[in-house]
């Protein structure tokens, strides 16, 4: 039985670099050391066993294995779902209908794929949270923070893009709702505007079209890329609060990253389930774009930007507000080249306390724009 | 050669046409030299368009300007108002003028039976005559929304002399049925919801025959509409009671002017107000209250039911169907109550009663989730036993660490 297995392995060998293709799922963090491509996959493997590398699989340093994870059960997940959804503005809410009602396991999978998306933006911020506190984007480790910013900006454009899709009321008007914040914002704001088609104010087939197109192609394709560049980062340039003289070391360090995220599966999975199965998103009814439900707001991560656009005094112009907007994700998103403070410096820590500042006042704006929506 | 002879015969037609046209405009105008302001108004009304001339209705001579050829001897100006039905009725009582508007031409008759009319004959100047109602030189269609005739505008009508104190006064009649009726169902119908088909005055009181209805007329006038309950009423004992105890039907229990539907909370007091609040008839009446109401609970219930159903993505167009008979059913029993007998109410109120029973039994049953939690549990088992495994495992990879 195992000779029958590595015959079968040497075979695909010497036809395929596998070392090359095992080396292009480390990058999803699989595996942080580096393989050498050169050597059969075998060889390689047994020699990256005995490599000691610090052992990234302990919490919080997770999370981005999570992402990893989670992004996996939402492409899977939203795989099975394009079987069956149709999307133009007619017959979207009704094939919704089907997924939900006649499919096998078709409101499960669908269940799986809005608590996966929820989920994975959770972790994102906690991600950015954590590399925010732990001061990881210290040179050389900016990119870690940019693409972490830009992975999370990625993943509210999905849900954002993903919550219109069904033509559901509530789906329906809460996507108009994130438009019009982003709306608010200059240049980024008329741009989508443009993209999505109807002014932002309204949701055509067109817009319909296109957020699909988004949704499932090119969103995805960004993100993916993101964890690819977060991932080959981290092996060039190392976590940041792993210093040297603490580096941990194990041998077979590999299996124990398999297994590690074995378990992390497991969990992750284990828990979408349950969300799944006891608080199941309800099915709304059918959206009509000539009837505004009341009392809905845009999503919840965006409801601090939505609080302070509602904040802001009215005889101010809108642009103005979009235009704070912006630069506060300018300098959220250029932090590391900013903020130069050496770590335990004065400097750092009036940093540290502008973040939780920043955190505090975000919490009372989503309270805010959740009282207002 | 045809065409020319064909165009020859079609002008001199026209000029035939426009000769006689111009003819009349000229003989009408003659009127409205000393009079514009008849003249301004007549023209906007309805008379004006069918051809109508000031001459039919003044007589004299239309087509001078000398004063007296046209206010000759058999000029009539027609300021005496007792007359006016008569002048009217002229026309509008020859059936070969009206039949092709397809008016009636029994209106003056009717107009003379009814109260204005009486008065009028009495020597009354101040009773309604057409004019009234209808206006002087600009009277319109009675579809013509403008038209003070027209059905929205009926109470303001009606309520131009009806609703004035003074003029009421002498005959003994309220003031206030006017605000009355504007105010209740019926009024609220017409006048906010727009609803044309609402009654106005006139659909209770009769048009040109207005009279207020006299007792055992009462029940025929609402049942106009209201059939179902006029049946059920004359079914139970309330009917021929209430005529023989000179009670206004209908207007009894429900008022003639300020007309509410009665909820079940107030058929008690209701009954009471006769019967004593001790009464068995007081019972029945608390009995069909109930029944009713429980109806009505169970119906608001399971479309509640039935809301969260289709928010779980079940299918509710069933559901949505019979619970519309079962509301179909409650809507029988209010005409039922009016038979006052327990008996054919007691079977509708079951039958809706049942029907939205059975709709939240099978709805409860769709919306069961012991199995996926059971479901639930049984994988979370296997998810243990997975990560016990995965646990023991890494344990044996597990060297002890070093620091370097």
């Amino acid at each position: 039985m195992n000779d029958e297995k590595s015959t079968l392995l040497d075979w695909f060998s010497r036809r395929l670099n596998l070392t090359e293709i095992f080396s292009l799922l480390t990058s999803y963090g699989i595996y942080y050391g580096e393989l050498d491509s050169r050597k059969p996959l075998r060889e390689a493997l047994a020699e990256a066993e005995q490599r000691p590398v610090a052992l990234y699989s302990r919490w919080p340093r997770i999370l981005s294995l999570i992402a990893v994870v989670l992004i996996g059960i939402e492409l899977l997940t939203g795989g099975l779902l394009a079987l069956y959804y149709l999307p133009t503005p007619d017959s979207a809410h009704p094939s919704l209908g089907t997924i939900l009602r006649d499919v096998h396991f078709g409101d499960f999978v669908h269940q799986m794929h809005f608590w996966g998306g929820q989920l994975l933006i959770l972790v994102l911020i906690l991600r950015v949270l954590r590399y925010f506190v732990g001061g990881m984007y210290k040179t050389p480790r900016e990119l870690i923070w940019v693409f972490g910013a830009l992975l999370l900006l990625a993943a509210f454009h999905l849900d954002l893009t993903g919550r219109a899709l069904p033509m559901t009321d509530r789906g329906y008007w809460s996507s108009v709702r994130a438009l019009e914040i982003v709306g608010a914002v200059p240049i980024y704001g008329p741009l989508i505007h443009f993209l999505v088609g109807g002014g932002g104010a309204f949701i055509t087939e067109l817009t319909l079209i296109r957020f699909y197109i988004l949704h499932v192609a090119v969103l995805p394709i960004i993100a993916v890329t993101l964890i690819y560049l977060h991932f080959s980062t981290i092996r060039r340039v190392g976590l940041g609060d792993a210093e040297p003289g603490r580096q941990v070391q194990t041998q077979r360090v590999l299996r124990s990253q398999l297994l590690t995220m074995a378990i992390v599966l497991t969990l992750v999975f284990g828990l979408l389930v349950t969300l799944a199965v006891v608080v199941p998103k309800p099915f709304q009814r059918e959206a009509d774009p000539f009837a505004t439900v009341p009392g809905i707001g845009p999503p919840w991560y965006l409801l601090a930007p939505f609080g302070f656009l509602e904040w802001m005094p009215s005889f101010l112009p809108s642009w103005l507000s979009g235009m704070v907007l912006f630069l506060a994700f300018m300098v959220f998103l250029a932090l590391p080249f900013l903020d130069r403070a050496q770590s335990g410096s004065l400097g750092r820590r009036v940093v540290v306390v502008i973040g939780l500042l920043v955190m505090v006042a975000w919490v009372l704006l989503t309270i805010y724009g959740a009282k207002v929506a | 050669m045809k065409p020319i002879i064909e165009s020859r015969l079609v002008k001199s037609l026209l000029m035939v046409v426009l000769a006689g046209q111009g003819a009349r405009l000229v003989a009408q105008e003659q009127c409205g030299v000393c009079h514009p302001e008849s003249r301004v108004e007549f023209d906007k009304s309805r008379h004006a368009q069918e051809g109508v001339t000031c001459t039919d209705c003044h007589r004299g001579d239309g087509e001078t300007l000398d004063t007296d050829r046209a206010h000759r001897s058999d000029f009539r100006s027609l300021g005496d108002r007792q007359n006016t039905p008569a002048m009217c009725s002229e026309c509008h009582s020859d059936i070969r003028r009206m039949r092709p508007y397809n008016l009636p031409v029994d209106q003056y008759a009717v107009y003379q039976t009814s109260q204005h009319g009486q008065a009028v004959a009495r020597g009354d100047s101040n009773a309604a005559v057409c004019t009234d109602c209808h206006g002087v030189h600009d009277i319109r269609t009675v579809s013509d929304p403008s038209s003070s005739a027209y059905t929205r505008n009926i109470p303001t009508t009606c309520g131009r002399c009806h609703a004035d104190a003074s003029l009421m006064e002498p005959y003994g009649l309220s003031a206030s049925l006017v605000a009355e009726y504007e105010s209740a169902i019926h009024g609220r119908a017409l006048l906010i919801e727009g609803n044309t088909a609402a009654p106005n005055c006139t659909t209770c009181h009769g048009v040109h025959g207005a009279t207020p209805p006299g007792y055992g007329d009462v029940d025929k006038i609402c049942g106009a509409c209201h059939d179902q309950t006029r049946q059920a009423f004359i079914e139970g004992p309330h009917r021929d009671a209430m005529i023989a105890a000179e009670l206004p039907e209908c207007a009894s229990c429900h008022s003639n002017h300020a007309i509410e539907s009665l909820q079940p909370d107030d058929v008690v007091g209701l009954c009471g107000e006769c019967h004593g609040l001790d009464s068995e008839q007081v019972t029945l009446g608390t009995k069909m209250q109930t029944l009713i109401g429980s109806a009505a609970q169970r119906i608001e219930e399971a479309s509640l039911l039935v809301e969260r159903a289709e928010r779980a993505a079940l299918r509710v167009e069933d559901y949505e169907a019979r619970l519309e008979e079962s509301r179909t059913y409650l809507t029988e029993a209010l005409p039922l109550v009016h038979t006052v007998t327990l008996e054919p109410v007691e079977q509708v109120t079951r039958r809706a009663r049942s029907i939205a029973d059975e709709v939240e039994h099978e709805i409860y049953g769709e919306l069961d989730r012991t199995e996926e939690h059971l479901g639930l549990a049984l994988f979370w088992f296997y998810v243990l036993m997975t990560l016990v495994i995965l646990a023991l495992l890494k344990r044996r990879l597990r060297v002890p660490s070093e620091t370097s």
